[in-house]
């Protein structure tokens, strides 16, 4: 099915801010395709969640949906927002974010997206010490560990699932090429110190904590600010993801 | 006052209250009908269900019904009015020094009546800060960073002009400047809650206080290192006190890193009320007890002296009450005959 090939495209979309994806947020309002056209609407928590991310979603929503081979068309439209109107034309003409606003914004989003990849990597990461020090392990015995025994290490399925998750994203930061390298790193891949973990851990549980907390808080508005409409449409197998919107839509 | 089964008193001093009218006729434009609708699924994702209200009572309650819900369900002693302009939003503005001021004259000693301002107004906003002070003697403002204003989208503590009434503050004994974090929009490249302003300008003004209001969640992380580097840096637990309820586990975990990063002498209790129901949250916030876990991880402890503090003793020191002599005064006055 095209719609489940453009769901699994969305499951790669994360909100930068929660580091979730956007299937798992609910933040996927609904998907129409026309062909080669594919509409995806979009919605989050607040009418006033920050314009940037929401910015930075429509744009990979785009990329990501793009890259399947039959389709030639995005049409990314963000619901209910301050900035709604602006963001998805900005996204679909393929503006960048300070062609979009430009009197509101003195530069592109790559430093802002940076910021937010390196708390989701040291949230990351810190779940993932935590799970082995509460198997026991030792200082040395964590940061000895290397980036090939990631995978073997004995945890249970939710461990692994965290290892899988920092893999990902050392992958992602170019820090997983070498199997021997230490795998417990700062963001940038400079090696933690033994006497230094304690007080890194500290930070870092802020920093996760920061994140679970904004994430459980938008995932509960999200709830109270859209539930109404999902179960008026629950029970119509293609039915409409909102209520007014036609299902299977003609997008021109 | 909340008095424990022992009949140990506590003075609750509410250090965020909001009195608004968010109703349709009142509001200016789509952006106003989406500030107070973001406001009422908050209200509604984190109250208990009996505490939830139909929409139009949550957009305008008016003076007696607050009256009732703070002093007489709710245990408060002592509320701070924290306004918020946005007249930008809403054609008479929608919690303003004036609307707040009617149940000040009417009930003063019940009420901590702040002021605000917006470097955006320029000399104009400096002779309307004196006026604020001649005529209602406030020794606090609420600065809100992400008002709209005609073309501008924000502001920051360090521009020039902010500067400046900061310290037109200083002169007139303008000592609280409770400050609400974002969602800033200017540069909208940046992120909206930053709170590394806080930093600068507490380092530049140590003698005023600055309470960054919901403990610059969600940049928790933030707060606390700035916190703990300024002694004049203060959290308001506004937004975060309801999690008592629906999210404890967070809650703990957020309150554990503020105690041991902030210190409780330096946290303020808040329900932002009309958002939260005071009482819910006092009774809440008098039961809870850490986890285990995470009083042994932290080393900190929630004792009844704690919860003292933050319930009331640290807003009093901060605005120059005395808790005792207070509690005297209220014993009399119009609100505790209708209690």
């Amino acid at each position: 099915m095209r719609s489940d090939e453009v769901y699994g495209q969305l499951a790669r979309v994360y909100d930068p801010e929660l580091d979730q994806p956007l299937t798992e947020l609910g933040f996927v309002g609904g998907v129409s395709i026309d062909g080669s056209v594919v509409t995806v609407r979009f919605r989050l928590p607040t009418f006033w969640c920050a314009a940037n991310f929401a910015f930075m979603m429509a744009a990979d929503i785009r990329e990501r949906v793009s890259e399947l081979p039959w389709v030639e068309r995005v049409d990314v439209q963000l619901l209910d927002h301050f900035f709604d109107e602006e963001i998805s034309s900005g996204v679909n003409c393929g503006k960048s974010f300070v062609e979009t606003f430009p009197s509101l914004a003195t530069d592109d989003l790559d430093e802002l997206r940076e910021t937010f990849r390196v708390k989701a990597f040291v949230a990351r990461q810190e779940r993932l010490l935590r799970s082995l020090l509460a198997l026991g392990w030792t200082e040395n015995a964590i940061l000895g560990v290397r980036i090939g025994d990631l995978p073997r290490l004995p945890l249970g399925s939710e461990g692994l699932a965290l290892v899988d998750r920092y893999l990902a994203i050392l992958k992602e930061r170019r820090l997983a090429d070498n199997v021997t390298a230490p795998a417990f790193v700062h963001p940038d891949g400079r090696p933690i110190d033994p006497p230094e973990l304690r007080a890194h851990l500290s930070r870092a549980q802020r920093t996760r904590l920061s994140v679970e907390f904004n994430a459980a808080f938008c995932r509960g508005l999200l709830k109270t600010r859209y539930e109404e409409a999902d179960s008026l449409c629950r029970g119509a197998l293609a039915g409409p993801p909102f209520p007014g919107t036609p299902s299977g839509e003609v997008v021109e | 006052m909340f008095k424990t089964k022992s009949g140990d008193e506590f003075f609750v001093i509410d250090g965020h209250l909001h009195l608004w009218d968010a109703s349709p006729e009142n509001q200016a434009n789509k952006y106003g009908a989406g500030f107070i609708s973001c406001f009422y699924d908050y209200h509604r994702n984190l109250s208990p269900p009996d505490y939830v209200w139909e929409q139009s009572l949550f957009e305008k309650y008016g003076p007696e019904r607050m009256l009732k819900d703070v002093f007489i369900d709710g245990y408060v002693d002592m509320g701070i009015f924290q306004p918020t302009y946005l007249k930008d939003f809403y054609k008479n503005g929608f919690n303003t020094t004036e609307q707040n001021s009617w149940l000040k004259v009417r009930y003063p000693e019940r009420w901590i009546l702040n002021g605000s301002w917006d470097p955006r107004d320029g000399e104009a906003g400096l002779e309307y800060l004196e006026s604020l002070v001649h005529r209602f003697g406030i020794r606090g403002v609420k600065l809100y960073t992400a008002e709209w204003k005609g073309n501008s989208r924000g502001w920051k503590l360090t521009d020039p002009w902010a500067m400046r009434y900061l310290e037109k503050c200083q002169q007139l004994g303008v000592k609280n400047i409770h400050v609400h974090k974002g969602p800033t929009i200017w540069p909208l490249n940046r992120d909206a809650f930053d709170v590394a302003d806080i930093d600068e300008v507490a380092t530049a003004f140590t003698d005023l206080n600055f309470i960054v209001e919901h403990c610059g969640l969600p940049r928790l992380e933030d707060f606390c290192w700035i916190a703990t580097q300024e002694r004049n840096v203060y959290g308001g637990l506004a937004v975060v006190m309801p999690f008592i309820h629906s999210r404890p586990r967070y809650f703990a975990e957020v309150l554990a890193n503020l105690l041991w990063w902030v210190g409780a002498d330096k946290l303020l209790f808040a329900s932002d009320y009309a958002i939260w129901h005071p009482r819910w949250i006092v009774d809440k916030f008098m039961a809870f007890e850490f986890p285990e876990d995470i009083q042994k991880e932290f080393g900190v402890s929630f004792t009844l002296d704690v919860k003292k503090k933050i319930l009331g003793e640290n807003a009093a020191r901060i605005y120059g009450i005395d808790i005792n002599v207070r509690k005297k005064e209220l014993a009399g006055d119009a609100v505790a005959a209708m209690r």
